[in-house]
């Protein structure tokens, strides 16, 4: 007989299909959902489940359930998608970074695309003005990811980009670049000129009334919809201009 | 007897005059009069477990700790979690053990086509006997068990390690659609079934 241990509280008890929280945290950084019906999930963030579950693209499930199309309004992200359907247990994971839930009631938040993980089907998916947002509205219960435990802020308040979450209840940000900052020293003005920046100049700016979520990194990640985001908003400019924005992404490639 | 002690992210490998097998360059400080050499090939299963490993593409290279004092083992900041064995069998992606005790004997299995879809090689290593071995996850491990009408999916890259008399099955997701870009997420996934326990961990490798 193996036996583990006791390292901590729950840390160590071997978990079944009747003993797995139920829409529960598992530890800090996985989650499990009493699944009865359905959830969209992100494709791949299943790390387990026991029961009868089948998952299946959202335009696939979409052609067989017409309610999904009023619910997942974002195209540019249904291959990054799918829904779980079906009765048991299913235990989400995001890379070992830490996972939380979060209840909406009748609500609307904005989330960085690539931290949310999944969401109950009450919740109408948007996508947001601002580029890598996604927003939710209406009313359930949705997971998402940070690195680190999330930060909980009102506004005013301005935020790095990266470190950003997402935000609820207030208007949308707007970006703020601090000029001053540049201006207090001739050397760095000089460096602005020459497009040397020292990262911190673009900010978010919240403001109004409602909570802002911050992770404590700003460790960037790759996301696949947003790329192909701004690839499609690269239409606007002619020819000229997209060539020389290919040149510059092409010497910011070189340069790292 | 060598006692193999979890303290989060760290493993206190407690040496009196014995030997402990760990994951060749997994020492980060240690105190007392030990010695480090290679504990040679086939992580200890012989020659041809060594031969069977260079076939699987399996890459685990163990030293040997021996002497008088503790040794603090550690890699990547992985969090480790210690499995007594009582004259049983532990099945373990090999680049998640950290340390083994005396009593235990590795060998590698073949684990066919689970590996080919996790691109882990081919091959897992089963630890078999009495004694300790420290376990590697990227996050706590969860144990899960498997009861007979109870079976589990878990996704080949949190999959860590299972003990038990199952049997594992992949479960193919792939379909037409999956060629268009329109998949379900989750090409692969093992399905095990019988009496056991299957330890995942929360991150995808």
């Amino acid at each position: 007989m193996i036996t583990i241990p006791v390292d901590g509280p729950g840390g160590s008890t071997v978990y079944d299909a009747r003993t797995l929280p139920s829409n529960d945290n598992v530890n800090s950084y996985s989650f499990c959902i009493d699944l009865d019906g359905e959830w969209f999930t992100a494709a791949g963030a299943m790390i387990a489940y026991y029961g009868n579950v089948d998952f299946s693209g959202v335009a696939a499930f979409a052609s067989r359930a017409a309610w999904v199309a009023s619910r997942f309004s974002s195209p540019l992200y249904t291959q990054d998608w799918v829904v779980a359907s079906g009765q048991g247990k299913l235990v989400i994971g995001d890379r070992g970074n830490d996972i939380n839930s979060y209840d909406l009631e009748v609500g609307n938040l904005t989330i960085k695309a690539k931290n949310l993980l999944a969401f109950e089907t009450g919740l109408e998916l948007k996508q947001s003005i601002v580029p890598g947002f996604l927003t939710l509205i209406g009313t359930g219960k949705f997971l998402a990811s940070s690195v680190g435990p999330v930060i909980f802020v009102e506004p005013p308040f301005r935020a790095d980009p990266d470190a950003l979450l997402g935000w609820a209840d207030c208007p949308s940000p707007s970006v703020h670049y601090d000029h001053n900052w540049m201006a207090q020293s001739f050397m760095a003005g000089i460096q602005g000129m020459f497009g040397r920046e020292s990262g911190e100049e673009r900010q978010y700016d919240f403001t109004g009334a409602g909570t802002i979520l911050m992770q404590s990194s700003e460790l960037l990640r790759a996301d696949s919809a947003l790329l192909r985001l701004i690839e499609s908003q690269t239409n606007l400019l002619d020819a000229n201009s997209a060539g020389t924005l290919g040149h510059k992404l092409i010497a910011r490639s070189q340069q790292q | 007897m060598a006692t193999l002690t979890a303290d989060k992210k760290v493993l206190h490998a407690d040496l009196s005059g014995d030997s402990v097998r760990a994951a060749q360059g997994a020492m980060v400080a240690y105190t007392g009069a030990i010695s480090f050499k290679h504990a040679g090939m086939g992580g200890g299963g012989g020659f041809r477990a060594a031969v069977r490993q260079r076939v699987a593409g399996e890459s685990i290279t163990l030293m040997e700790c021996q002497g008088q004092g503790r040794v603090y083992l550690a890699k990547d900041a992985l969090d480790v979690t210690v499995v007594v064995l009582d004259n049983d069998k532990l099945t373990v992606e090999s680049e998640h053990i950290l340390a083994v005790t005396d009593g235990l004997k590795l060998d590698v299995q073949f684990a066919g086509l689970r590996g080919m879809t996790s691109g882990q090689g081919l091959a897992t290593t089963s630890v078999t006997g009495s004694g300790q071995c420290a376990i590697m996850s990227d996050g706590p491990l969860i144990p899960l068990a498997v009861a007979p009408g109870m079976p589990l999916v878990v996704d080949p890259d949190a999959y860590v390690a299972s003990t038990g008399q199952m049997q594992m099955s992949l479960v193919s997701g792939v379909t037409w659609r999956s060629l268009v870009g329109e998949g379900g997420g989750e090409p692969f996934s093992l399905r095990f079934e019988g009496q056991g326990t299957v330890y995942i961990q929360p991150a995808e490798r």
